[in-house]
Parts: C-alpha cells; sequence; structure tokens
C-alpha cells in the first residue's frame, strides 16, 4: 500500500477537535430561567436603536423637501411621496443603475475570489506539510493587522500608470484577496476536514488539486458560504478607495448616493431616498442570510 | 449534497471566470470605451458639468441630428468642489475624463499651469464672442485658451418684499435699489440698511458671512496673488483684510448674518425658517437655488442693484482634455454649446446668465422675467448689473486661498470663533500652500 | 491526537484495489512527489502574490514616495529626504487630525465595548427567539457608512435637527455637532457605534459561551450574586476577546474617513478641521488643494506607523493576559 500522502499530511485535526468540542460543551448560562421583563425591554430598546435611523431616512424619503424643512421632527407616519423621491433618484443624473451594477459586479467577484484563494491558501496552510508553513502562517496571521489601506497614494500612482483610474478593476484588483481570509479558512478546515478524508483521497490515486477540488471544498462549504458574505458586505459598504479611483464618472453605489448630497440646492427627500434604496439590498440579503452571519461572527470570535 | 455542493462550486467558480473576462475586457477598453476614433464611424462623447449648466437633453439631441455618428452623454453629478477633485484627480491619472469637462472660473487657474492637459481651444472665428475679462481667464500665460466661457454670475441683491415690509422697509424694487444706492451705495451703506431692519425686526439681514465675503472679494482687483508672478499677496494685502473686518462687524458685531454656513443643512432649511434672512447676494445662477429651497415662500424678488458696483460670482467654462480620444469632435461640440444660441437656451432652462456678447444683447434675455420673483425682469436686471464687472486676478492658489477666509468667517460667523484667531489660523492654512 | 491509526474503511479499499504495475508506479509517485512538494506553495501562492502586489508594495512604496516632492498632477520631483515629515510635522493640521482621530476612536471604542458587554450578557441569558435578537442588534452591520453618515449628518444638523430640536423640549442647549470638536466627535462615534456594537456584542456572546460552566455552578455554591458572578467570572474570562475586539477596532478606527467625511456636504472635517481625521488628512494633502503626494505618503507612513507601535501595545497586552489564562487548555492540544 503506497501511501505516499501520508508523511506530508499536517496531523492536526485534534487541534480544532479539540475547540469545537470546548464549543459543544459551552451551552448559555441560566439555561433554565427565563429571563425578565427588564433583558427584554432593554434588549428591544437596542433594536429599536437599530432600526430608528434607518425608519428616519425612510421617513425623509416619503416626504417632500418642503415638510422636511419645516418638521425637524417627521411624523411617525409615511407621508407617501417615496416611490416619488425614489423614481427622482432613479432618473437622476447619478446614474444609479450603473452604480447598482459597478457594485455587483465587484462584490461578487471579490467574494468569488477571496473565496477561492482563501480556501486553497487555506487547505495548504491547515492539511499540508512543506517548509516555511509556520513562518508564512504566522506572517499572513500578522499582516490581518496591516493597514493596507495607507498604502493608497502608491497604489493610485501605479492605477494611474496602468490606466486602470475610473475603471472597476482598479477597485477589484485590491480586493481580491485578504489576509483574513486566509486565516479564516485555515482555522475553519483544521478542524473541519478531517483528515482520514484526505488520506483516502491520495490513496485512491487522487492527485493534490482533486484532493482539494472533491475533499476540501465540500468540507469548507459553510466557512465559504460566511467569509463570502462578509466580504459581499465588506465591498458592497466600502467607500475610500473607490470615491478616490473610480470617481463620480463610473461610481459604485456609495459613491453615487453621497453625490445626491453634493448640490448646492440639498434635496433632502432626494437624498434620503437614495439612502434608503442603497440600503435595501443588502437589508434583503440580510433577512435572507443574517443566520449565516450571525452564526460566522460568533464562530470567528471563538476562533479568533 | 456532495454533488450539489460541487455544482455551487462549479458555479461559482464559472461566475468569477466570467465575471474576472467581463471586467478584463471592458478594461480594455474602459469606460470611455465607446470613443473609438471615428473613421466616419460612430462616436459617443461624453460632457461632464456640475450643478446647473442649464442644457437640456432636447439641445443634445438637436446636435445628434445635425451631427450623424455623434452621441452625447451627458453626465452631470458633483458640485463645483467634487467636479474639482474629480477633474485633478483624473488628470492626475491620465485617464477617465469627459471629452468635455466643466470648470469653474475660481479652479480654472490652477489647471492654467498644465495648459497642455487640455487641448488649445484658439479659433479665430470666435473672436469677440465672449466679454473680454471672460476669454481673459481662459487663457493660459502662453496663450493658449483652454476653456470656451458658458456663463457669469453678475450679482444682484435679491429680498424678501414681505420680511421688508414688516421692518417698514420699501417693497419695490425700484425703492429698494434707490435705497441701497443712497449714499454711494457701498457696502456700508448695505449693512446700514441691514442694521435698521434687523433693529425692527431683531431678524437677520443676510444668509452668511461667506456670501457677502465673495461678493467683496470679487470685486477687488487681485486680492489673493501677485498678477505678475503669482505670489501669494493676501496675507499682506490691506483691502483683504479690510474686507474681513467689515464682514466680522457687519456679521458678528452689528449682528446681521443668520449665522449658517453657505449650501448647508442648516442653510438650505433655514430658507423656510421662520428666521429665514431677508436679503441674499444673487447671481444669475443663485435664483435658481433660492426658488429650489423656498418652496412654499412667497415674497422674493430682485433689486437691480449692488453694494459696491458690479461684481461677478462664479461662471464656468468647458474645456476639453487633451487625454480624450476625439478632441476634435469635443472642440465643436464645446464650440455649439457654448454658442449664443444655446447659452440663451440655457439661460431660460436654468438661469444660467450668458457670457457670450451677443446673446447679452438679444430681446429674449432683455425681455425675460421671473416668475418666482414677483414676475422681476430678471434678464434685464443681470443685463445692468454685468455692466462694469471687471477682470478679478485668479491665480492658482485662488481657490485653497480662498478656502481659508472661507473657513475662517465660518468659525467666525456660525461657530462663534474669536475673528483676530480666526484670521490668523487662515494666513496660517495659506501659508502651508506655498 | 495523532491520527495514524488507519479506518479499517481504508484497509477495505486499499486491498481491493488490483497492484498497479511498476513502471506507473515509479511514474506516478515521481509525479506524485512533485505534486506534494509544489502543491502547497502553489495553493497559497496566489494570496501571496496579490497581497504582496496589492498591499505591500505600496506600503514599501509609500515610504519612497515620501521621500520625493511629489506633486498629484505634475508627478515626481527631486528627493527631498524627510523634508515632507518635517512640514507635516510641523503643520498645526496635522496634530489635529491626529487628536481627531483619537478621541473619536476611543468615544466609538470605550462606550460602544461596555453597551456591547452589557447586550452580550443579556442575550447570553435563555431567551426566546434567540435568532430574532441576535440578528436585530446585527442589522446595522449591514448599512454602509455612507448611508449611515447621511443619516446621522441630518439627525445632528445644527439648527435644524432632530437631536437638538429635542434636546430644546427639555431645556437644553442646542449642541454644536458640526461648530465644536468634541460634540462632533460624540456625533461621529455613534455613527461607528451605530455601525459596529452588534457586531462586536455577537463577539463576546460567543466568547460569553465558551466559558465554562462549572465556574459559575461553583460560584453559585459559593453564594455570589449574579452581578458578583458577572464581574468575577465573566468579565476576566472575556478580557482576551475584549483585547481582541479592542485590536480589531484599531486597525479600522484609526483608519476611519467614510464617516466624517460625509458628515457635512462639503468633506473637509469642518471649517477649522473639528473632525478632520488623519484619513481625510492624506486625503486633503495629496488630492485636496496642496496636491501633494509626497507629504501624503509622509502622512501615510506616519498614521501607519502609529497604528503599529498602537497594535504592538495591544499585541503584548493580549499575550500576557491570554497566556496566564489559557496556557493550560493550549499546551494540552499543541503538539
Amino acid at each position: 500500500m503506497s501511501a505516499p500522502s501520508v508523511p506530508v499530511i499536517a496531523q492536526t485535526a485534534g487541534k480544532g477537535a479539540a475547540r469545537a468540542a470546548a464549543r459543544k460543551r459551552s451551552t448559555a448560562q441560566g439555561s433554565d430561567r427565563r429571563p425578565g421583563w427588564v433583558t427584554y425591554t432593554l434588549l428591544g430598546i437596542a433594536i429599536v436603536a437599530s432600526i430608528l435611523p434607518l425608519y428616519y431616512a425612510f421617513l425623509l424619503a416619503s416626504s417632500t423637501s418642503q415638510y422636511i424643512a419645516q418638521n425637524p421632527i417627521p411624523s411617525l407616519i409615511p407621508q407617501g411621496h417615496f416611490f416619488e423621491n425614489v423614481s427622482r433618484v432613479l432618473n437622476s443624473d447619478i446614474k444609479f443603475w450603473q452604480a447598482v451594477g459597478n457594485s455587483v459586479i465587484v462584490a461578487v467577484i471579490t467574494s468569488a475570489s477571496v473565496v477561492l484563494f482563501s480556501t486553497l491558501a487555506g487547505f495548504s496552510f491547515s492539511k499540508l506539510r512543506f517548509r516555511g508553513r509556520s513562518g508564512l502562517l504566522v506572517f499572513v496571521i500578522a499582516t490581518t493587522a496591516v493597514p493596507t489601506q495607507l498604502g493608497i497614494v502608491p497604489l493610485f500612482i501605479v492605477m494611474s500608470k496602468l490606466g486602470w483610474t475610473g475603471k472597476l478593476i482598479a477597485v477589484i484588483v485590491p480586493g481580491l484577496v485578504t489576509a483574513f481570509g486566509v486565516f479564516w479558512m485555515t482555522q475553519y478546515l483544521e478542524s473541519a476536514l478531517p483528515y482520514e478524508l484526505i488520506e483516502a483521497a491520495r490513496v485512491d490515486g487522487a492527485s493534490m488539486i482533486r484532493t482539494f477540488w472533491h475533499v476540501a471544498l465540500p468540507a469548507a462549504r459553510p466557512a465559504a458560504v460566511m467569509l463570502g458574505l462578509f466580504t459581499f458586505v465588506g465591498s458592497w459598504t466600502s467607500f475610500f478607495w473607490p470615491f478616490i479611483v473610480l470617481g463620480s464618472s463610473n461610481p459604485t453605489l456609495p459613491v453615487a448616493v453621497q453625490l445626491l448630497q453634493a448640490t448646492y440646492f440639498k434635496d433632502m427627500a432626494l437624498i434620503m431616498a437614495g439612502v434608503t434604496v442603497s440600503i435595501i439590498p443588502l437589508i434583503i440579503l440580510f433577512f435572507v442570510a443574517g443566520r449565516q452571519l450571525v452564526a460566522g461572527i460568533m464562530q470567528g470570535a471563538v476562533k479568533g | 449534497m456532495r454533488k450539489t455542493t460541487r455544482k455551487m462550486w462549479a458555479a461559482a467558480a464559472g461566475v468569477t471566470g466570467i465575471a474576472l473576462l467581463a471586467t478584463a475586457c471592458s478594461s480594455g477598453s474602459g469606460t470611455e470605451g465607446e470613443d473609438e476614433p471615428s473613421e466616419g464611424g460612430n462616436i459617443t462623447l461624453t460632457v461632464a458639468t456640475f450643478n446647473e449648466f442649464g442644457y437640456t437633453d432636447e439641445m443634445f439631441d438637436e446636435y445628434e441630428a445635425s451631427h450623424p455618428g455623434v452621441t452625447i452623454e451627458h453626465k452631470k453629478a458633483a458640485t463645483s468642489n467634487e467636479a474639482r477633485e474629480n477633474l485633478n484627480t483624473r488628470l492626475a491619472a491620465g485617464s477617465g475624463l469627459s471629452d468635455i469637462e466643466a470648470i469653474e472660473v475660481d479652479w480654472l487657474p490652477e489647471l492654467l499651469q498644465y495648459p497642455d492637459k487640455f487641448v488649445d481651444l484658439t479659433d479665430p472665428e470666435l473672436d469677440g464672442r465672449w466679454l473680454g475679462w471672460k476669454q481673459a481667464q481662459a487663457t493660459a500665460p502662453s496663450g493658449e485658451l483652454i476653456g470656451y466661457g458658458t456663463d457669469i454670475g453678475p450679482e444682484a441683491i435679491a429680498y424678501r418684499s414681505d420680511l421688508f415690509a414688516a421692518a417698514g422697509l420699501p417693497t419695490d424694487r425700484a425703492e429698494v435699489a434707490a435705497l441701497l444706492s443712497e449714499n454711494g451705495g457701498g457696502w456700508d451703506q448695505y449693512f446700514k440698511v441691514g442694521k435698521q431692519y434687523t433693529d425692527a425686526t431683531s431678524k437677520p439681514w443676510f444668509d452668511s458671512a461667506g456670501a457677502i465675503w465673495q461678493g467683496m472679494i470679487n470685486q477687488i482687483e487681485a486680492p489673493y496673488e501677485n498678477p505678475d508672478d503669482n505670489s501669494i499677496i493676501a496675507t499682506e494685502n490691506a483691502d483683504v483684510k479690510a474686507a474681513y473686518d467689515a464682514v466680522v462687524q457687519a456679521a458678528v458685531g452689528d449682528n446681521l448674518s443668520a449665522h449658517l454656513q453657505q449650501w448647508s443643512d442648516d442653510w438650505n432649511a433655514s430658507f423656510q425658517g421662520e428666521n429665514a434672512f431677508a436679503t441674499m447676494l444673487a447671481p444669475g445662477w443663485m435664483l435658481g437655488v433660492i426658488e429650489g429651497n423656498s418652496a412654499g415662500v412667497t415674497g422674493w424678488d430682485i433689486a437691480d442693484v449692488f453694494p459696491g458696483g458690479a461684481g461677478n460670482w462664479g461662471g464656468s467654462f468647458l474645456t476639453v482634455p487633451a487625454q480624450g480620444a476625439n478632441t476634435e469632435a469635443a472642440k465643436e461640440l464645446a464650440a455649439w454649446l457654448t454658442a449664443p444660441e444655446q447659452q440663451l437656451k440655457a439661460y431660460a432652462s436654468k438661469g444660467t446668465f450668458p457670457s457670450q456678447v451677443e446673446a447679452q444683447k438679444s430681446p429674449d434675455l432683455l425681455g425675460s422675467t421671473n416668475e418666482f420673483f414677483n414676475n422681476a425682469p430678471a434678464g434685464e436686471i443681470l443685463v445692468n448689473r454685468s455692466e462694469g464687472i471687471t477682470e478679478v486676478y485668479k491665480g492658482p492658489n485662488f481657490f485653497a486661498v480662498n478656502d481659508a477666509f472661507n473657513n475662517a468667517l465660518v468659525e467666525v460667523d456660525v461657530n462663534g470663533g474669536d475673528p483676530a484667531a480666526q484670521w490668523e489660523s487662515a494666513i496660517q492654512a495659506i501659508n502651508a500652500l506655498g | 491526537m495523532a491520527t495514524s491509526t488507519t479506518p479499517p474503511r481504508l484497509d477495505r479499499r486499499a486491498s481491493s484495489t488490483p497492484p498497479r504495475a511498476p513502471r506507473r508506479v515509479g511514474f506516478s509517485q515521481t509525479l506524485g512527489r512533485w505534486d506534494v512538494k509544489v502543491s502547497p506553495y502553489l495553493y497559497i501562492s496566489p494570496f501571496f502574490i496579490l497581497f504582496a502586489l496589492t498591499g505591500l508594495f505600496p506600503l514599501g512604496y509609500t515610504a519612497f514616495v515620501s521621500m520625493h516632492q511629489w506633486h498629484l498632477i505634475g508627478g515626481q520631483g527631486p528627493f527631498v529626504g524627510f523634508e515632507n515629515y518635517a512640514y507635516i510635522l510641523q503643520e498645526p493640521n496635522f496634530w489635529k487630525s491626529i487628536r481627531n482621530t483619537f478621541s473619536i476612536f476611543f468615544l466609538s471604542t470605550i462606550p460602544q465595548l461596555m453597551v456591547a458587554i452589557v447586550l452580550a450578557a443579556m442575550l447570553d441569558a435563555n431567551l426566546r427567539a434567540k435568532t430574532f435578537w441576535r440578528m436585530g442588534v446585527l442589522l446595522p452591520y449591514v448599512v454602509a457608512p455612507v448611508a449611515v453618515s447621511l443619516i446621522f449628518g441630518r439627525l445632528f444638523s445644527d439648527q435644524f435637527g432632530i437631536i437638538n430640536t429635542l434636546l430644546g423640549y427639555v431645556g437644553i442647549d442646542p449642541i454644536g455637532w458640526h461648530s465644536q470638536p468634541f460634540p462632533s466627535h460624540v456625533a461621529i462615534a455613534s455613527m461607528v457605534n451605530f455601525r459596529w456594537t452588534g457586531y462586536n456584542t455577537l463577539i463576546l456572546l460567543a466568547a460569553m459561551q465558551a466559558i465554562p460552566r462549572d465556574l459559575y455552578e461553583a460560584a453559585v455554591i459559593d453564594g455570589a450574586s449574579r452581578v458578583r458572578q458577572f464581574f468575577s467570572i465573566t468579565i476576566p474570562m472575556l478580557r482576551p476577546t475584549i483585547i481582541f475586539v479592542v485590536i480589531t477596532s484599531t486597525i479600522g478606527g484609526l483608519q476611519i474617513f467614510d464617516e466624517p467625511r460625509l458628515f457635512d456636504q462639503l468633506g473637509q472635517g469642518g471649517p477649522s478641521r473639528q473632525w478632520m481625521t488623519t484619513t481625510m488628512y492624506i486625503y486633503e494633502v495629496g488630492w485636496g488643494n496642496q496636491k501633494s503626494f509626497g507629504r501624503a505618503a509622509a502622512v501615510a507612513w506616519i498614521l501607519f506607523l502609529i497604528i503599529i507601535v498602537v497594535g504592538m501595545i495591544n499585541f503584548s497586552l493580549t499575550r500576557r493576559i491570554s497566556t496566564d489564562n489559557s496556557s493550560k487548555s493550549r499546551k494540552k492540544v499543541k503538539r
């Protein structure tokens, strides 16, 4: 029985498994007692605080600018101009649909790429043994703390030289990988990918890439979905770099929305309608995948 | 389960691949990808403006109809500030600008330093189209004309006749003009009437110190920079200091100001408020802003008068960046857009007052009235107001220096800062520009 | 831990595989060895290559640019050594930006952490509809900072804003949210808190759930009240997580741009730079009035060093605390 894979695969399954067990063991404290109304009230206040500013935006978005100027505190009942204002946003000069399209392209590509490359690297770091592995992994972890945003000046110079300014590729390429993603997938695969599965694939004569594709990727799916979601949200909401490198001529959604405020005659109803429609896509995503986000944050906390 | 997983991954990989390909393709040709050089083929010209230039879709349709193969895309997004940042950034990048870029007079000078980044628009046929000082503003020291003038901002006084009436001041626009022209019609007189008004009503006379500052600075021949060598003289120019002191005295000392920062949320909302101000310096383009902010407010009117003589606030140009692919076609379009006929239409649409000599003689312009401003003969008033405007020298640092003074005045006027200390910090900011 | 015990399933399969021809084995072994040797590097290379190009190289090149006169439009000028740094360090606006950045950072980190711990403790209870509450606090996380800032900028308008109007009803003078440094920092910090409190609550909640229950049981036997349990068990056990949260907020918080940039329509950080952060200052120096990439790069590099130093302080703190707490469990797991 030739099993060339045996010596090269780091035997790290125990580490993650121990953690997973620890996680399972610990359940919510006081599980027997339901909390009283105080807890529910305070949590209720927290939820209201999360929603109220967004509702405020919606209220302004459904009134007229005259109404807003005359009523610092709007009535809690929407005024009924919402769709009118939204259609003004859609027909305004900020190229709303182009911005939505740009945001979708950037977010989808960067999420897919981050997930793919992070899973590849995570598989390698967690399950394969190679020289320099631990050093490189430490490097990855260290770079999660590097504020790469501060490299904007040269990044801008380079993008200018390449002729990429004003083009989506200038936003996409710097977002293709993240150190956090690699770290995250490494952590996850360490515990979630049983060493036996890899061994079995190798014994079957599968190449490394086949092993990755048929064994590691499926095992990575839950974490990959979360990583994809976080990357998507991060990309969709980012402003600084797209603002500098894309500008108003070919904007992503946040860059476009802020243009609504940049006029001499500030139409608050219009601005807030723009804000509201720009929020809606991610709110929908949140209702569809919010559980995953919650789970992702909580798992990341235990591991990180 | 496994199968669906695999499918999902395959799909994800596929999407990535396609999307990457898509961007790779689109990045090859870029945002102005439609700009393929014209060999009888179709070209798209992009025109970037800000605020309100008054160019309507009908005008572009007309041009497209008479120029087969040309498609015009109008990008109108940003304020002047935003447009300035965008233009600087793209100019630095060497790509990403529109075929025609609008530029405002205050930051035109900083671009005159780089005439090679723009197409020289000099055209003997167009000599005399613009007011002399307007054309001079867009002419680089080395002689290139980098921009065709669109509009100018001759200033009048807009006032609330209802508030005037409540304070016992005259309401008729001729009487208001006469009142403000008394005693030589300088700024002192404007402030003096303002004091009467605020004494009688305890309400503000004008909106913001920053606006008054604009008015005064635009009457100083060379406020900030030495025309000979562009060295900054703002910090020792006695006229500038005098203007600063006068604005501070009027805004804070006499409390004539509504203590608002121009263009801020509060400024916008204040048009509707109970403590609305009674007057505003009103260049032509401001009339649209006032109207936009004053939904439901009646009583605005315009007086054919301006403190301290004539003054110009703002006004813009169309330039053709050299990085464009169709600069010749863009130049032609820019010339067409800035022709008197088009600028008259723009005026009719958004009140941007034309900078073309011929347009200013047009009966359409002279006969135009503004319904919102109590049917005031806006065209005639602005033509009168444009007489006697002299060129104010604006060098490459004009915008930045003005910004520093504006900030100081906001601190003093809106935030109750100490005038002397704020003057000092403005000086400091200006010195940092060197 | 060591998983070298081959499961029976594998044995069965291996024995049913017909023996391969020797030549093929030799070839596939060569190929296999090559595959085994190269693959690990191949798989991590996309990350390292892309990260080097888009992350590390620009950072390093920043140092190069910062040593030159470098105009936004004019391009690279002569080498000037540390002149840009000297210039920046004597600029009052630079120091203002540092003050603002740290002030906003503290105002957004400390209250946020306290609220997050309390919320996490409540979420840790045996609630009905757990997921609803957890998702509820996380909702603001998906709202873009740009949108948050536009909304809050309006809420905090000086004369016509909802907050000052409400304060007026209870007899408090309007606060100069857009005119005084400290109130503007409070307003901006509130945007950060709005967006991130729920996120950090969930992190802390997860950490709380990982605290072994027997600790609490022992405390109950000792007669400790719930409040006492919270302070003498929960908080100490959360310390590593708290510091983790602080580090993440340090890296993000010290680079804050979106919220202050859109707090008013001009985006300069206020007429006398009341809320201009250091990242905004980088933008202003590089792309604003000065158009000096050299100076902007110098500021970026200084901010980079500040973040590294603050990060290292945090890191050493983390190490000390986490080794105290979890050295035993770590040893058990490590090879």
